[in-house]
């Protein structure tokens, strides 16, 4: 009997083609109401246990909130940058590229210039009065940040810039808006 | 046999809410809402021992 299912187990394909004959115990496959709900509360305790990290990471963020400031940074002399001029500058990180515009005698604007819908370097077009974005055509406008055409659909995030001494200093970057 | 299906739709409930939180505090993180995230984690963990709770309750419904 034992040889008996054995040969008919190696024989390809089984006469038995409802993919049962692995299953050693009765209703071993059987998913009843009970085991769901059981499948259910442990899907709730991995899904608490998944924010625990974004929760601790947020309180983190809210304990050194104070303590998180700007150092002010000297990006450019006025003498040396004339209207309708653009330098790029990093800020606040080194790898935070950034870019500040002259637009008038005493109008400055900087943006970090990486742009909103695939982060490449957005540059300042003299001509146009406008910034674009080489990648996909994404343009935006150099007054406020905000796109006005192309695929980005959030502004860029504002440098906030003070004057002294002849230079132009970062002082800050303004709070990501939705 | 007619049985009591009460158990499964809220843990469904329940476990919907945890998609909707868990969904919401990485938003809200994003977007630098952190009061929002913990609000959202710890509502995710309220919905755990409720979870339980309805499962002990429910078990030996029939």
């Amino acid at each position: 009997m034992e040889q008996d299912k054995k040969r008919d187990n190696n024989h390809s394909p089984f006469h038995e083609d409802n993919y049962t004959h692995n299953i050693r115990k009765n209703n071993e496959r059987k998913l009843d109401r009970r085991g769901f709900m059981k499948t259910l509360v442990g899907a709730a305790g991995v899904f608490a246990l998944s924010t625990l990290p974004w929760g601790a990471l947020a309180g983190r963020e809210l304990a050194g909130l104070k303590k998180k400031s700007y150092q002010p940074m000297k990006i450019a002399d006025i003498s040396s940058l004339n209207v309708g001029d653009a330098v790029e500058f990093a800020y606040p990180g080194e790898h935070d590229s950034a870019l500040l515009i002259r637009l008038g005698e005493d109008e400055y604007r900087a943006y970090q210039n990486a742009c909103t819908h695939l982060k490449c370097p957005v540059f300042w077009s003299k001509e146009q009065d406008e910034m674009v974005c080489p990648c996909h055509h994404g343009i935006f406008d150099a007054h406020t940040g905000v796109p006005t055409a192309g695929p980005p659909q959030r502004p860029l995030p504002e440098v906030l810039l003070k004057q002294e001494q002849g230079a132009i200093y970062a002082t800050g970057v303004k709070r990501y808006e939705t | 046999m007619k049985r009591s299906y009460l158990g499964v739709i809220a843990l469904c409930v329940v476990l919907f809410l945890n998609i909707v939180c868990t969904q919401k505090a990485v938003n809200a993180y994003f977007f630098e809402h952190y009061r929002a995230v913990i609000a959202y984690a710890l509502g995710n963990l309220l919905l755990f021992p409720l979870a339980l709770w309805i499962y002990r309750r429910e078990r030996d419904v029939t």
